[in-house]
């Protein structure tokens, strides 16, 4: 059963906001989807073994090169170009 | 009957320009949109330059490549450079990607003519298309039922004839359901197959590029310009072998499998119109085993946990420093982030988030996550086995046909029990289609699902053309709707 604490443990965790009046609403979904998640408590699996294969290959590596990246000005493009190549925010107020 | 093969005809000899064409399309959305919201934002200057620069080429007697000229439509979850790019959040709105996904670049740089980018659950998340933070996707074919989702305006734009064919993603189903809901053809290929690189993540070890088109040739030619290897995704390997010219491969003698699990609890027009197909399988000669799949009963809590486990890291970068939506006044940089993310993100999405951060956290992982993961292995095994005796598995692709708008009651599990039938293909990395295979009691269209193994893609587009073959108009209904040609 979820409770009110794991809500406010797990938004904080998760980087959510959530307002007084939102806790009890989220209890009740939340418990009802670690219910449906629960259900796998009834199955046995087949090895100890996380499983670790969906795609057949591993260490997918490339060679260490440098190689062209993303101009420091198109990467600011969505922040109206920074400032002094940074993107920028308000000053810390504590 | 390749809708793409007919276009490019028209275009070739000169019956048609592709201006002309696009044009077309682009009047056609103009009137449709308003209704169907199938597309969140129409590039139609990007469609139109495209479009000449096709012209040109066939004027010059140059011969068009398997895509070119065609107007189509991307989920808006596939990155476009200098193209707005929302995953129809609140968090991205206003967000310009700087680069092009591998998927779209592929398809630019053979001049397929982007009409527009195409309405989905935000971030993926939702099969009904509702979660979208610009309203839903409606279904051509009854406009009081869902598109389906996430992938809705992909094949909202299909089945109403406002693209030729869209690009979605799918997670859970988000390519499938949606097409099984609008009577379109719609495949996920096997993971890794297509490039990532560029599809805003939700799962990443789940999620997958796919076509979704008016018939199966069509999505086959899609799938071999796509499924090629690219080095930006660490988890690409490409096709094993093109699809397209194996369509006419005989099935006489495919084994296809069928897991009773799949047909508990559904639809009866369902169950009716998949007993129909299975008939017509045996009747091309094809051997049908039935037989149980007792994993089946996990696939759902197991995907939820994993989708969610990894969507919670995966939505983490969207904290409003470097783009799209940032809260107005903060009082630190945590309230900062804190206050972006809850505004930014629909409730679905944060439901997600929670459950994700709750199966990773210290104290439940063990039981949750690591759980789910050795169960995943049990399924993936299983359907490894039933590959030993079968070429393909048949299935139906949802357990009803289309949702009525606003179907769910706020009960927060009632939707995620509709993927029972897609989600193992996604955890088990396998390639799936949905085709339509008949219509329910109001006339809305019932998909069929086709499961093959691991990059045996073209078989699954191979049994797939076979029956389409067989049953030509009798499993699919025009629209009077959008462009017709």
């Amino acid at each position: 059963m979820v409770t009110s604490e794991d809500i406010v443990k797990i938004a904080k965790l998760a980087k959510l906001r959530v307002e007084d009046e939102e806790i009890e609403q989220l209890v009740g979904d939340m418990s009802e989807i670690i219910s449906f998640a629960d259900t796998i408590n009834n199955a046995v699996e087949d090895s100890e073994e996380e499983f670790d294969d969906i795609v057949g290959i591993a260490n997918a590596f490339h060679e260490d090169t440098i190689v062209e990246s993303f101009d420091r000005d198109e990467i600011l493009k969505n922040r109206d170009g920074g400032e002094n190549g940074m993107f920028v925010i308000k000053k810390h107020l504590r | 009957m390749s809708n793409i093969k007919y276009i490019q005809n028209l275009l070739e000899t000169k019956q048609l320009s592709c201006v002309e064409l696009t044009r077309k399309y682009l009047d056609a959305i103009e009137k449709e949109n308003k209704q169907l919201n199938a597309y969140v934002k129409v590039t139609d200057q990007e469609a139109l330059r495209t479009a000449e620069q096709v012209d040109e080429k066939i004027s010059g007697g140059e011969k068009l490549r398997p895509l070119e000229g065609i107007p189509m439509s991307l989920k808006d979850n596939i990155v476009t450079k200098d193209i707005e790019t929302t995953c129809c959040s609140r968090i991205l709105k206003g967000y310009v990607p700087i680069y092009d996904a591998t998927v779209w670049d592929v398809l630019k740089k053979q001049n397929a003519v982007l009409l527009g980018k195409t309405n989905m659950d935000e971030f993926a998340m939702g099969s009904s298309c509702e979660t979208s933070c610009f309203g839903g996707a409606l279904n051509p074919h009854d406009t009081k039922h869902v598109a389906g989702g996430s992938s809705g305006g992909a094949a909202s734009s299909v089945s109403g004839n406002i693209a030729v064919y869209g690009l979605g993603s799918d997670t859970g189903g988000s390519v499938r359901q949606p097409a099984s809901f609008c009577g379109l053809v719609g495949f996920k290929p096997t993971y890794g197959a297509v490039s990532r690189y560029g599809l805003v993540a939700y799962a990443s070890s789940l999620d997958q590029v796919g076509p979704i088109a008016s018939n199966v040739e069509d999505a086959a030619i899609i799938y071999d310009s796509i499924a090629i290897y690219d080095s930006k995704d660490a988890t690409s390997q490409g096709a094993r072998t093109s699809s397209a010219d194996k369509l006419n491969n005989s099935i006489k003698g495919m084994r296809i499998g069928i897991a009773r699990e799949y047909f508990e609890g559904i639809n009866g027009d369902v169950q009716k119109s998949i007993e129909r197909a299975i008939k017509v399988y045996e009747d091309l000669g094809a051997e049908i085993i039935y037989f149980d799949l007792p994993q089946i009963k996990y696939v759902l809590p197991v995907y939820y946990i994993i989708a969610c486990a990894e969507a919670s890291s995966n939505l983490g970068r969207y904290d409003g420093i470097r783009y799209g939506y940032r809260t107005e006044s903060y009082a630190d940089i945590d309230d900062m982030i804190c206050r972006t993310r809850s505004e930014g993100f629909g409730e679905e999405v944060k439901k997600r988030i929670m459950l994700g951060t709750y199966v990773l956290s210290a104290g439940y992982y063990d039981a949750y996550y690591k759980k789910a993961q050795k169960l995943r292995g049990s399924i993936v095994k299983a359907f490894r086995d039933v590959f030993k005796s079968c070429d393909l598995m048949l299935a139906p692709t949802v357990p009803t046909t289309a949702f009525e708008l606003n179907f769910t009651s706020g009960d927060p599990v009632e939707t995620y029990l509709t993927d029972i039938c897609t989600v193992s293909a996604n955890i088990a990395g396998l390639p799936a289609l949905s085709i339509p295979c008949g219509f329910d009691s109001k006339g809305l269209p019932v998909g069929m699902q086709l499961i093959g193994n691991s990059f045996e893609d073209c078989k699954v587009l191979n049994a797939a053309y076979q029956y389409e073959q067989q049953m030509k108009e009798k499993i699919y209904k025009k629209s009077e709707r959008g462009v017709r040609i």
